[in-house]
């Protein structure tokens, strides 16, 4: 039987081998055959002088006409209103302002007037990468819109209020960030994002006068195209590192680690159904997915001591099981 | 929940991201791995000179589990689980 079995295992192992051989020789046409997703480094274009121009830069209206599903589900996500956020998001850049950046000896800012573009990348990273294409006047003129909607909410001016709020959710991870800005990551290997072409599944002519060709982004279907945001801690790279989310280091070390193998969007846009509405802890359907909670209970009298004799009491099992490919919650 | 560093640095927890930094505790629920928590609740009663009698001899126990994004119940918390369990011991303890 051993005999056999090792046998087996031999044999089974020379067809893994042959078939890892196969996929490499195929990874390897691949590799040299690949459409060539990005090109050199495009020539920097001139700044957004105004939040309007930078969100003009950034519309995704253009974009509905074809792809009206895939805009509709991501209206609903939060990255359509990312500095808005739930709408949690807005205040907290003015904390991190006040309670942070104010206070910081070495940053250079003691009011708002001081606010450059680089102070607010602490946020901005994630929240708003385009705003590095945007002058610093643009940088302040968010913090005083968002400074005037909370004004405007205290004060009980609905109409302002409104009317600010939507300035502050038209600054929002659109679908230009993701499909070119952020799609590719590996720039030396991949080339740089080019202004004309929309990135992602396939290569060819796109149907569409500011973006005229379409290109694969070798890594917008893999995990790490999440991480670059829903990261994995510290961001290092900033002069003062801020820390939002953790998930994507949680992914790595707590979940792939462990044999998970799922990715972030298998999970968040395909197993949900719920494609670009990627949704987290407030959604019904992710929710069902998160965590399975079994709960039994009994009751038994407890002999505690003589003092205090026997005490009756229920005992209340609670198993949780978290599914997800990360920590929950992250943070 | 993770507790974050504050500025990375010494034992104090950092609140927003422009101070979170790292990790100095975690007690969130790690994915693939089962977490078990126990609730132990003793039912009232009143004492007599040899018995102790059950006030009420059923609970009714409502399990809830809840996602508190930001630490408190603050109108931002989601209901992500609710069960009821009846219990009950309807029986007297007598010393003895």
């Amino acid at each position: 039987m051993l005999n056999e079995m090792d046998f087996l295992k031999g044999g089974a192992m020379k067809k893994v081998v042959k078939i890892g051989m196969s996929l490499f020789a195929m990874t390897a046409l691949w590799a040299s055959g690949a459409q060539c997703a990005g090109g050199p480094e495009p020539a920097a274009q001139p700044k957004a002088k105004t939040i309007k121009e930078l969100v003009a830069r950034y519309d995704s209206s253009g974009c509905i006409e074809c792809h009206e599903d895939a805009y509709d589900e991501w209206e609903s996500s939060l990255h359509s209103r990312s500095v808005l956020g739930t709408p949690r998001t807005a205040p907290t850049i003015i904390t991190a302002i006040d309670k942070g950046l104010k206070l910081f000896p070495h940053s250079g800012v003691k009011d708002d007037k001081d606010i450059t573009v680089e102070s607010l990348m602490f946020c901005a990273k994630c929240h708003l990468p385009q705003l590095d294409e945007a002058t610093d006047d643009v940088a302040r003129e968010i913090v005083s819109t968002i400074r005037a909607w909370q004004k405007a909410g205290r004060d009980g001016n609905e109409d302002l209020y409104d009317e600010l709020e939507e300035t502050i959710a038209s600054l929002n991870i659109g679908c230009m960030v993701c499909h070119n800005k952020m799609a590719i990551i590996h720039k030396w290997t991949d080339g740089y994002p080019q202004p004309d072409t929309v990135y992602g599944s396939q290569d060819g002519d796109h149907d569409d006068e500011k973006f005229p060709k379409m290109a694969t982004a070798p890594a917008l279907g893999e995990s790490i195209f999440c991480g670059q945001c829903h990261g994995l801690g510290p961001n290092f790279e900033l002069d003062n590192p801020s820390q939002c989310a953790t998930a994507y280091g949680s992914y790595l070390y707590a979940y792939v680690a462990h044999g998970g193998s799922d990715s972030c969007q298998e999970c968040h846009m395909h197993k949900s159904g719920l494609g670009h509405d990627m949704q987290a802890y407030n959604d019904e359907t992710m929710i069902k997915m998160a965590v399975d909670v079994k709960v039994e209970a009994r009751s038994l009298f407890w002999r505690k001591n003589k003092a205090e004799g026997v005490i009756p009491k229920g005992i209340i099992k609670v198993d949780l099981y978290n599914k997800t490919g990360h920590v929950i919650p992250d943070g | 929940m993770p507790y974050p560093g504050r500025l990375g640095k010494g034992s104090e927890m950092g609140r927003g991201p422009y101070e979170k930094s790292g990790l100095l505790a975690e007690t969130s629920l790690p994915p693939m791995k089962h977490v078990h928590e126990t609730f132990e609740i003793p039912y009232p009663y009143k004492d007599g000179k040899k018995h102790r009698e059950l006030i009420n001899d059923e609970l009714v126990v409502s399990v809830k589990l809840w996602y508190v994004p930001f630490g408190e119940m603050d109108g931002y918390e989601v209901l992500w689980f609710e069960e009821e369990k009846k219990i009950d011991l309807k029986t007297e303890w007598v010393w003895r």
